[in-house]
């Protein structure tokens, strides 16, 4: 089953993703997002900023649909996501990569194995698995520990991990949730050079961050979030 | 396609497997309760047959007004057998009775006239229903007299009675237990898999093969339960009827029905594993979250 545009995009052209005056409602007292603007194109590489509950990570869960906002429209690739059917929000995901902050690696099955789980989960075959897992894994340059355990990694090699477990749909999205989160300075930058790989391969690359020491290194565009609203923005296509 | 059942089949065992204390909750939690359940229904269904052969050897004796022609005599016993709660109905002419009793006395009933009555010996069927059907048999204009044997019938009466409510309502006390307890273990089991699932969501599995595997591994908890109950069961059963034939030194103790209680137990184990884990994977649908 695939995804089909539900609304008709108003535009000839649309940025890759668009987010129009999206606001996000948890409750009466909790709100995510408050009428937040902007957009991404194809192949852009985006770092999302802001202090914990400023809305980054809201922003995430928007496209992945694991939160629906209450108000405005989420565009992707032209399709508004706000009338995608539940039923349909999984095939949606299989067109982006998600990385967690926590790796969510399965303790008890080895490296290929976590990765070999997640395809077999979407429906890929025994056959397919032992093919395309090696060369996810070696993508993101951890094929020499295929068979070690997750407790035998570092950090910065469960985190690869988790990314290759996120190409295994060959998306052309990628959405990292605080990657760097659990990681030291020295891993952080590896990780990103891995991300930044995946981005020259074309991959449009979103990563929710309050790391500014890895934001400023790379120095790509920045969008920058306080209490649900957007108040900086270093570049793109509406700026 | 049969890739997809393998991987369903699989991620069902290596659950069952993994997570070894659970699974051995869970089917141990089935287990008690199904014999509880079990145990009730078989307790159930012996009372009430006793109860049912009790009522055959409870039979009310009653006698005809001197007189009274035979016709209109057998015509009563028509009347007798329409009262609710009257089994059988069965005339015993006055000769016959005479005869009897000679058979049993000669010396004290030599000489004699016959001084008996016609009667009808009335079998009863639900004990309940006694002190009834004596009084609508009160009312025939030819019954002279009965035997209600009231005190005797109405005490058992009220005994089983007693012991019918109980049944009923412990083995439905014991239905809701094990729900709650299936419940409960199945609810852990999904607990320790929020991983698994988590994953799962996140490249984009269904929902379908997401909790499939936990509906079978529900099932088969509830079907495992469902035969150690038997085993439990089958034990207690044998125990007990060591017991009550050195005690009434009896002849024989019915047979334990091995097949229908494995195939009944199992059954009930698993369509209850399977209710629980349906209940216990249902998603409640929040405002914005999912």
């Amino acid at each position: 089953m695939r995804v089909e545009p539900a609304v008709a995009s108003p535009r000839t052209e649309r940025p890759y993703i668009q987010f129009d005056r999206v606001e996000v409602r948890y409750s009466e007292l909790v709100i995510g997002l408050r009428g937040v603007s902007f957009s991404v194109n194809r192949g852009e590489f985006v770092f999302l900023c802001g202090q914990t509950g400023a809305g980054k990570s809201t922003v995430l869960r928007c496209l992945t649909r694991e939160v629906r906002h209450t108000g405005g429209h989420v565009w992707l690739q032209g399709r508004d996501l706000g009338a995608v059917r539940e039923r349909e929000v999984p095939y949606l995901r299989r067109e982006m990569g998600i990385v967690p902050q926590d790796f969510a690696l399965l303790p008890q099955k080895k490296v290929w194995e976590n990765v070999g789980y997640a395809m077999r989960a979407v429906g890929a075959t025994r056959r397919h698995v032992r093919r395309a897992v090696p060369e996810l894994l070696e993508k993101v340059n951890i094929g020499h520990r295929i068979d070690a355990f997750p407790h035998q990694l570092s950090g910065g090699e469960q985190q690869r991990v988790a990314i290759a477990r996120a190409l295994i749909n060959n998306p052309s999205l990628l959405l990292a949730d605080e990657p760097t989160g659990n990681l030291d300075p020295q891993h952080s930058l590896e990780l990103m050079d891995v991300l930044l790989h995946l981005n020259l391969r074309g991959a449009t690359i979103l990563v929710a961050t309050h790391d500014m020491a890895v934001v400023e290194k790379l120095n790509k565009r920045v969008i920058t979030f306080a209490q649900g609203e957007i108040v900086a923005d270093t570049g793109g296509p509406h700026v | 396609m049969f890739d997809r059942i393998e991987f369903i089949l699989g991620e069902a065992f290596s659950a069952l497997r993994r997570n070894t204390w659970m699974t051995f909750a869970a089917v141990t939690t089935a287990a008690i309760a199904l014999f509880l359940l079990g145990g009730m229904t078989m307790a159930y269904l012996s009372v009430s047959r006793y109860a049912n052969s009790l009522s055959d050897r409870l039979v009310m004796r009653v006698f005809v007004k001197e007189g009274i022609p035979r016709p209109q005599v057998e015509a009563t016993a028509q009347t007798m057998r329409q009262i609710p709660g009257v089994k059988k109905v069965v005339l015993i002419p006055r000769e016959a009775a005479w005869k009897k009793k000679q058979a049993e006395m000669p010396e004290i009933t030599a000489g004699l006239e016959n001084p008996l009555p016609d009667a009808f010996n009335v079998t009863l069927s639900d004990l309940k229903s006694a002190p009834t059907v004596a009084t609508e048999l009160e009312k025939l204009p030819v019954v002279e007299k009965v035997n209600r044997l009231s005190e005797v019938q109405d005490l058992l009466a009220s005994i089983i009675a007693l012991i019918r409510g109980l049944g009923l309502g412990l083995g439905g006390l014991m239905l809701v237990t094990s729900a709650v307890l299936i419940y409960n273990a199945i609810r852990l089991t999904i607990v320790a898999r929020w991983r698994e699932m988590k994953i799962m969501r996140l490249v984009g599995a269904t929902r379908a093969t997401i909790i499939t595997p936990m509906l079978l591994e529900g099932m088969i908890q509830g079907a495992l339960g469902g035969a150690l109950a038997m085993g439990l069961l089958w034990g207690a059963y044998s125990g007990l009827g060591r017991l009550v034939t050195s005690l009434a030194a009896l002849g024989s103790w019915p047979a334990f029905p091995a097949g229908t209680a494995l195939g009944i137990l199992m059954a009930t184990g698993a369509a209850y594993g399977l209710l629980c884990s349906l209940l216990a994977v249902r998603e409640p649908r929040r405002q914005g979250n999912r």
